[in-house]
């Protein structure tokens, strides 16, 4: 357990103070023991790798997130945990990455939605008109208040956002990554903005990956690690190089080696794509994968990990760049099917909204991208659907018992698996793999990885992004790191040199800040 | 952790109370599944028609059923193709007009070539309807709701155009056989209803098409990633739900002995109101034929015990709509505690 405290001699009472908060999340510890305490009047960032826990504190806070145990007290009172209302009411509120704005409303009602200014039960539209007018002067803004909200540009909504928290009269805000999807100039207001809080008496509390943002703005910044605090200390006493470090800590990988990479001969790879460019998500992006191989993607949240993966499965329509696919030139595929006549398969990150159907049987799920193979003069054979799913599931040590039951009854593990055997029964020459281990146990994980390796054996060529830099380095033969759409660094785990805070170190290096707005 | 990552992970319950909740909510998810909720439509007609059998001692007679099913043969055939667009997550609200488009036509066409051209250029036209309403919901991208009530009102305006808002009388020989003809003791429109039930089961349950379909409207995303030409599966149920309304005007207008641009007023809503009382799901994904085909049996035995009574058409259909709204409240009902079952089972 780590303290946090500013550590001055006449302090200020805190406003915020966490005291021994743990979430568990089944067998995930998301929080372990954290407690922290944040002054008024400051900004104070949270930092850390995904999955480090830094947005879970700010959930608790928020209310919206109800802690397995520990206190949380606002400005002295004890707050009611998991409740996003009274968290609202004591002062406290949230701006997360997905904006809570009415796109249909005009400007000013969004400001007031929750907090209409009113007269004996008639909303005074003069008066919040007034209002609003103020609150833009006040924020240096011009923003129309008639327009319809769902046509301003993010940053003028994330300003309508605080602008609302004004108005409600918050004096401690929360920001989750509110940079992430802004360019240059609108992120320079952003600061500007921050800063003007906090001399109005606001604390804000700042959850960002961008570090050099996180040194310039803050007063305090807490790191944390695998869901503890690593280290807190004012924001002068901080490098950037100090916060990486702090942040990776020397851990051993969670994830062994199962297997090394096949010896491979000097063959030509199976899927090359050169200069593939997608407007606002990816540049200039060259990539190869042999037959035997994993290639990890690495990078943080925004960088086009996700994106890259889909433009090659066939899901971005305007990407442009030269594929080959066995020694054939193609064009980049522009629906899933052409991707899939070329070998080319993508297991999709959100495994409940992009992957399974539900309510469909396991072996339907797994059979679902051909059927047909399955079936003679369109009659679907059970019992063949049944033999050839299992055949792909056994792979991944899926119960056959289970088959027939709906995916949606499956624990997560399961679903993630049939998925994967899904994509084994199609067989593909290239397996793209978005996030394969999100949420699910250790066993089944290492497990996953394992069998992934092993396909790989039998030279499929694979493709893995994951917001894991262990699983990253103990299950690829290389990674390629992307910031901002880009190409930043390759490295080879292979050779054992490569350390989750090798990947960790390269996608921050890398990150443009102020400078460079062509990817936003 | 990113913030994509928590939502899924979202669900706070203090540990303590945990484990009490799980095995209750199992307890719950046995009995959604059990084949007395699943079922729970079977037992209803199976008990309405032993009580309405000791009640009205006409109720078995041979010409009462023959007029059960023989009555609503035209309206089970549109049910059997909404089935098919509702299972793979459509909605169809223009079927009573397009059955009116038919009707008409098949009684103008008639009077200028032969009887097998007549009933299969109709059969054509309405296939036609269908396919311009798939479009629209899939290559427009316009809600069906939305689509359909329009075409809707331009196939029931068509109509009537083409009838001159007249019934057109059908004179020519053999017509009428297909609504009021017999085969071995049985009406030859229950045939029909027979023979395409048969079919449409068995095309659901059994083809590469009918788990295309129920994927589809399971998961849309999902299916069109794993490579299913998704607009291709909507578009057929549309044009399978169009083609079975076609065929239910042609078999009205046989019954009748006219061609009416009126017959389809209330078939649209009855259509559904039997799908939606059999057990499909309004979300798409779930259901079946043979689910359909209770609940036509069930509407159609609840309307024969309400002629029994003597009750008026008002009394049927207040009736129809509460059978329709306890049916729709069961299904949201179990579908909520499935999802609470399954979320404990992971």
């Amino acid at each position: 357990m780590a303290r946090a405290t500013g550590g001055r001699a006449d302090q200020p009472a805190p406003c915020v103070e966490v005291t021994g908060v743990t979430k568990r999340y089944g067998a995930t510890v998301a929080l372990d023991d954290v407690s922290l305490e944040i002054l008024p009047g400051t900004i104070h960032a949270l930092v850390g790798e995904n999955g480090a826990g830094k947005s879970t504190l700010l959930g608790v806070l928020a209310g919206r997130v109800a802690p397995t145990s520990g206190r949380v007290r606002i400005f002295g009172e004890p707050a009611a945990l998991g409740n996003p209302r009274r968290a609202r009411a004591a002062g406290v509120t949230a701006i997360y990455q997905e904006l809570t704005i009415v796109p249909a409303l005009d400007a000013a009602a969004n400001v007031f939605l929750g907090t209409p200014l009113a007269r004996s039960g008639w909303l005074a539209r003069d008066r919040m008109r007034a209002r609003f007018a103020e609150l833009c002067r006040d924020f240096e803004v011009t923003i129309d208040p008639d327009v319809a909200a769902g046509g301003l540009s993010i940053a003028d909504q994330q300003l309508l956002e605080i602008m609302r928290a004004t108005q409600a009269d918050s004096r401690v805000m929360l920001f989750d990554e509110p940079t992430a999807s802004l360019g240059a100039p609108e992120r320079a207001q952003l600061h500007a903005l921050l800063r003007r809080l906090r001399s109005q008496g606001v604390t804000v509390v700042l959850v960002s990956h961008n570090l050099e943002e996180v040194l310039d703005l803050s007063d305090e910044i807490t790191v944390f690690r695998d869901g503890r605090i690593a280290d807190a200390r004012p924001a002068v006493a901080w490098t950037k190089a100090s916060l990486v470090e702090a942040m990776s800590g020397r851990r051993t990988a969670l994830v062994t080696r199962t297997s090394r990479p096949p010896e491979r001969t000097a063959t030509d790879p199976v899927l090359t794509v050169t200069g593939l460019s997608a407007p606002g998500v990816l540049r200039d992006v060259t990539l190869d994968v042999a037959a035997g191989e994993i290639v990890g993607v690495a990078g943080l949240v925004g960088s086009g990990r996700t994106s890259l993966l889909r433009a090659l499965a066939g899901l971005t329509p305007g990407a442009v760049g030269a594929l080959t696919v066995d020694g054939r030139v193609t064009r980049l595929p522009r629906s899933v099917r052409e991707a899939q006549r070329r070998g080319i398969a993508l297991v999709p990150e959100d495994r409940k909204g992009q992957g399974l159907v539900l309510t469909a049987s396991a072996r339907v799920n797994i059979g679902l991208p051909d059927l047909h193979r399955s079936a003679r003069a369109g009659w679907l054979s059970g019992r063949r659907l049944t033999d050839q799913a299992a055949e792909a599931a056994r792979g991944f040590g899926f119960d056959p018992a289970r088959l027939g039951q709906p995916v949606g009854q499956l624990s997560g593990g399961n679903q993630q698996k049939a998925l994967l055997a899904r994509w084994i029964y199609a067989r593909p020459r290239v397996l793209l793999c978005d996030e394969p281990t999100r949420g699910i146990d250790i066993g089944a994980k290492e497990q996953i990885l394992a069998s992934l390796r092993e396909f790989a054996g039998q030279g499929l060529a694979i493709v893995l992004a994951s917001s894991e830099f262990e699983e990253l380095v103990a299950a690829c033969d290389r990674v390629v790191v992307l910031s901002r759409g880009r190409i930043v660094s390759v490295q080879r785990p292979g050779d054992g040199t490569v350390t989750p805070a090798t990947l960790l170190r390269a996608a921050f290096d890398h990150q443009p800040f102020v400078e460079d707005s062509h990817v936003s | 952790m990113s913030a994509d990552g928590t939502t899924t992970l979202e669900r706070p319950v203090p540990a303590a109370r945990e484990d009490a909740r799980r095995s209750g909510q199992r307890l719950l998810g046995g009995l959604v599944n059990s084949p007395l909720t699943r079922l729970g439509t079977v037992w209803f007609l199976l008990l309405l028609v032993v009580l309405a059998g000791l009640l009205y001692p006409g109720f078995y007679d041979s010409g009462n059923l023959r007029n059960i099913l023989s009555q609503n043969a035209p309206i089970g055939l549109i049910a059997v193709g909404m089935t098919f667009a509702m299972i793979g997550g459509g909605f169809d609200l223009s079927v009573g007009a397009v059955a009116a488009v038919s009707s008409v036509t098949v009684a103008k066409l008639t009077a200028s070539v032969g009887l097998p051209q007549a009933v299969g250029l109709t059969l054509l036209v309405a296939a036609g309807l269908g396919l311009l309403n798939g479009l629209l919901v899939t290559r427009l991208s316009i809600n069906p709701f939305v689509a359909t009530l329009g075409t809707a009102s331009i196939y029931s305006g068509a109509a009537y155009l083409i009838s001159d808002s007249q019934p057109i009388v059908v004179t020519v020989p053999h017509f009428q056989w297909l609504g009021q003809g017999l085969v071995g003791g049985v009406p030859v429109s229950v045939w029909i209803l027979a023979v395409v039930f048969a079919i449409g089961a068995l095309a659901l349950w059994g083809t590469v098409f009918g788990h295309c379909t129920y994927a589809v409207g399971g998961n849309r995303e999902a299916a069109r990633l794993a490579g299913i030409r998704v607009d291709l599966v909507q578009v057929v149920g549309y044009v399978v739900v169009a083609l079975m309304a076609g065929l239910a005007g042609v078999l009205l207008t046989s019954r009748l002995g006219v061609g009416q641009a009126d017959v389809g007023s209330d078939m649209t809503l009855d259509a559904i109101t039997i799908v939606v009382v059999g057990g499909t799901s309004l979300f798409g994904g779930e259901g079946s034929v043979w689910r359909t085909g209770v609940g036509l049996l069930l509407l159609g035995v609840i309307i024969n015990v309400a002629d029994f009574q003597g009750w008026s058409g008002q009394l049927e259909s207040i009736l129809k709509g509460c059978v329709l709204l306890t049916a729709v409240g069961l299904d949201v009902l179990t579908r909520r505690l499935r999802a609470r079952a399954g979320a404990a089972s992971t």
